[in-house]
């Protein structure tokens, strides 16, 4: 088991442990649907995450690998530069300005972001 | 109250005295000197490590139990007040209204300091009993503070908040309003005055 | 468009042809985590100075009682913003900055696992400010219903002005940005380590990062959501908060204070990252207690989810000992931290380089700040203190006198890694010197002016009593700050024109940032020593020599 993997599962046990608690102190509904919520989050995760785990490797986690062990093999790829970031960022932005002030920007807003969005998933590919 | 005051604030400054010579202790004693030799690579030291959780977890569990007690007494709530006054904030001012007596209070005109005639809300409160406060507000949160009481509640629109007010002093005390509600915020002031209970029963007859 | 590179995690020969542009349009297309990193650091500290601008129009005001500096309308304004940039858009945000910057250094990565959207995240909070402070353009005004924004108080109609949901906007974007942020570190620590590198021995630093992020997972959607809920209450006919219709004030009260305690961790466990990363080079010790310093930040970050009523003891409706007690248990942690400080300084060889100072003026106003906390724990002294000069200067001396410490230590500490110069080492120490005295001078005689009885959030008080001297004292204490602030700017400058380069290491220092070149490399590393222990920098150097 991944510290990841125990991360989580360790928090989501706390969370559960926590909202029982406040509940049953308490009677409270408010902070119980919250501390629910979060703890439901987190189980959420680490049962994800022991899915996940059944097919992660990951060369950081071995004691004593080197350079040379790790060498080679392909990690991902990243972008150097792209203009993706800060254009969605304005068209965001756009959005919640125009909800404000004027529903025009917030529509030119919406259409950006669509536009950025599919940019984002075509140059993933 | 002041007595959880005192209690937090010995313990406070016992900690922070101890704390602080162990900070400045290393810095004076192991300070660089030119040539020194790498100091020993100690890392770990699981009993102490231990200790200094445990102990910590042990004063907190005291000063909980300390806490506890206190707050049970203050936040009691008699069954048979000698009085009961329905306060109310409002943006700007006061009301208190006494259950089967007067409704006095209104508008406070500015800080005491501006030498404007000070037409402030008053509470009259009887010295040595127990009176309930209902507390509630009209438009925004406003904050019942007496600063002399070491007390506060916040006056929330749409719920009334119960405490008791147990005076042990005669005269006169400032209280104000704690939580920002607008631009007179800091005019919402009032006057608390303790009188013995035979005065605040004249005071009441006198107020219709 | 954007041009992709295959890159494996570990020894990349240099590529001759990769020269780094560094005119203006590579700066706003970047995705480089090194690069982004500075955008946030140089970012949150403008909306430093416009806080801090702010605060001293504040104290200005309060020097004097009934003074005249600004009026009632103008005061609330100030106040509103200070606050809300001081928490959104300065302390929270360099630390995500410097974790933007160190962590793919310290794990021996590349980059961070979502180059792009961690760039959309930095302009995210570039533009969530910009739209906040917007506010003060509108002929209303700026918000004005504190950072806190309680209704009825920031309801329509009463916060009548565009400026409250230009601040909804604003601190919705950045909440967006943040919870992006933390997605991006917790992923790029868990899959992109080098290789030896466990998580046991990631740096300290690293570690309250992934703690940090898991705080933001927790508490930032709340923020969010209670954002919509203010929203639709004020123009699209809700009454969430409205208890003429059935919904309470208090309501924002649990919502806003189940994000709102978490959010003073996440400003303050990156901090304690840059402390225990920082105390160990200048004691020429490792660590004390590595496993205890990650055990206690996930024990701070999951008992702070519990405590949010400690802001509401006095609304008499929420469960006082409940969240007093668990308040009172986040001591324990924190107590625990600062014994392992203590004891890596202990038997150490200690020199007193600004860094260390800054790391130790932390140490000592951080204690006052945790004292100061632990007694607001007990509701019956929060009866007293709650919405006085007592708690803001408690939480004052955690943010201002521990976050903001931090912050100037570490950038005195990785300004070398960042920028391959020194800054200025007199300076620094007179930085420190007018800094460490102003802040005490400012907040120390708060402490009794909450006591006294006088009110947070009042532009003027009383002409009786103490308070005036108080007030001016703290004043006072106020401008000294800011020429101790202002002589880091002078110190940056004059550092910039001296250009004094430094080696890849020039403190002798600890984790994997320091093996590389200042500033490091496109692709960060050249090579990686083995990783064995959390301080493979210093294993490397013991080798060699």
């Amino acid at each position: 088991m991944t510290v990841g993997l125990r991360l989580f599962l360790s928090s989501a046990g706390f969370g559960i442990a926590i909202a029982l608690a406040y509940w049953f102190t308490s009677r409270e509904i408010v902070g119980t649907f919250m501390l629910g919520v979060m703890a439901f989050g987190l189980s959420f995760v680490a049962g994800y995450m022991i899915v996940a785990e059944r097919e992660a490797d990951l060369i950081g986690d071995e004691k004593n690998a080197t350079m040379q062990s790790g060498a080679g093999e392909l990690v991902g790829t990243y972008t150097v530069t792209s203009p993706l970031p800060l254009g969605s960022a304005v068209a965001v932005t756009c959005i919640g300005l125009g909800i404000v002030v004027s529903p025009a920007i917030a529509v030119l807003g919406i259409l950006a972001v669509l536009a950025f969005g599919a940019l984002f998933v075509i140059q993933s590919r | 109250m002041a007595s959880n005051w005192l209690i937090f604030l010995a313990v406070g400054a016992c900690v922070g005295v101890i704390v602080l010579g162990l900070i400045l202790f290393p810095l004076v004693r192991w300070r660089r000197r030119p040539g020194d030799a790498e100091p020993p690579q100690f890392a770990n030291n699981y009993p102490l490590e231990i200790t200094w959780t445990v102990v910590p977890l042990l004063m907190v569990g005291g000063l909980f139990v300390a806490t506890y007690r206190a707050e049970a007494r203050i936040d009691a709530v008699a069954v048979h007040p000698a009085a009961i006054v329905a306060v109310d904030a409002y943006r700007w001012g006061w009301t208190f209204g006494y259950r089967g007596g007067p409704t006095v209070g209104g508008a406070s005109s500015g800080p005491a300091s501006l030498g404007v005639i000070q037409k402030m809300p008053e509470l009259v409160l009887p010295l040595g009993e127990t009176t309930r406060i209902e507390l509630s507000a009209t438009d925004v949160d406003h904050g019942f503070w007496i600063p002399d009481f070491l007390f506060k509640r916040d006056a929330i629109p749409g719920q009334t908040t119960v405490f008791d007010l147990s005076p042990t002093k005669l005269g006169t005390f400032e209280g104000r309003c704690s939580a920002f509600c607008g631009l007179q915020h800091e005019s919402m002031l009032f006057r608390v005055r303790v009188v013995s209970p035979s005065a605040f029963v004249a005071w009441e007859k006198a107020q219709r | 468009m954007g041009e992709s590179a295959e890159v494996s995690a570990v020894a990349v020969p240099a590529m001759p042809e990769a020269v780094e542009r560094h005119d203006l349009l590579s700066w706003l297309t970047t995705t480089d985590h090194k690069r982004i990193g500075i955008l946030y650091l140089l970012t949150s500290l403008a909306y430093f100075g416009v806080s801090g601008i702010l605060s001293l129009m504040i104290r200005t005001q309060l020097a004097r009682p009934n003074n005249t500096f600004v009026d009632a309308h103008q005061y609330a304004q100030l106040f509103t913003l200070h606050g809300t940039a001081m928490i959104f858009l300065f302390v929270a945000p360099f630390a995500f900055g410097l974790g933007n910057f160190l962590i793919p250094l310290q794990i021996g990565a590349a980059d961070m696992a979502f180059p792009r959207l961690n760039a959309t995240s930095y302009w995210l909070f570039l533009f969530g400010g910009l739209v906040v402070f917007l506010g003060a353009a509108t002929n209303e005004g700026a918000a004005a219903s504190g950072w806190t924004a309680y209704p009825p108080l920031s309801e329509i109609r009463v916060s009548t002005g565009l400026g409250q949901d230009l601040w909804i906007v604003g601190v919705f974007l950045v909440s967006v940005a943040t919870i992006v942020t933390s997605i991006n570190f917790v992923t790029t620590v868990f899959i992109f380590r080098a290789p030896g590198m466990t998580m046991w021995r990631i740096p300290i630093f690293t570690w309250e990062m992934i703690a940090t992020s898991l705080l933001v997972f927790m508490a930032f959607p709340s923020l969010a959501a209670t954002l919509l809920l203010l929203f639709v209450d004020r123009h699209m006919g809700g009454h969430a908060f409205d208890p003429a219709y059935g919904g309470s004030p208090v309501l924002w009260d649990h919502l806003f204070w189940f994000f709102g305690h978490p959010e003073v961790y996440v400003m303050i466990l990156p901090y304690f990252g840059v402390i225990s990363e920082i105390v160990p080079v200048f004691s020429r010790k490792p660590i004390f207690g590595y496993t205890g310093l990650v055990l206690a930040a996930f024990a701070i970050a999951g008992l702070s989810m519990g405590v949010w009523a400690h802001h509401m003891f006095t609304t008499g409706v929420v469960n006082n000992p409940f969240f007093a007690f668990v308040s009172f248990l986040i001591a324990v942690p924190t107590g625990v931290k600062f014994f392992n400080w203590i004891a890596t300084m202990w038997r150490g060889s200690i020199s007193f380089e600004t860094p260390m100072l800054f790391a130790i003026g932390f140490l000592l106003n951080f204690l006052i700040g945790g004292i100061t906390g632990v007694m607001l724990a007990s509701p019956p002294i929060d009866y007293q203190a709650h919405d006085s000069y007592f708690v803001v200067a408690h939480f004052h001396y955690v943010l201002g006198g521990g976050s903001l410490f931090a912050i100037f230590a570490a950038l005195f500490f990785w300004w070398p890694k960042m920028f391959g110069i020194k800054l200025d080492e007199t300076l620094g120490r007179w930085c420190f010197g007018l800094l460490f005295v102003g802040f005490n001078v400012t907040f120390l005689p708060m402490h009794f002016m909450g006591v006294m009885g006088m009110p947070r959030r009042v532009f003027t008080y009383d002409a009786g009593g103490p308070l005036p001297i108080l007030n001016l004292i703290a004043t006072c204490g106020s401008y000294i700050m800011f020429a101790g602030v202002s002589l880091f700017v002078v110190n940056a400058i004059v550092s910039a024109r001296a250009r004094i380069p430094v080696g890849n290491d020039p403190w002798n220092a600890n984790s994997l940032e320091w093996w590389t070149t200042s500033p490091p490399p496109e692709h960060n590393f050249e090579s990686l020593p083995p990783i064995r222990s959390e301080r493979p920098v210093y294993d490397a150097r013991v080798a060699r020599s």
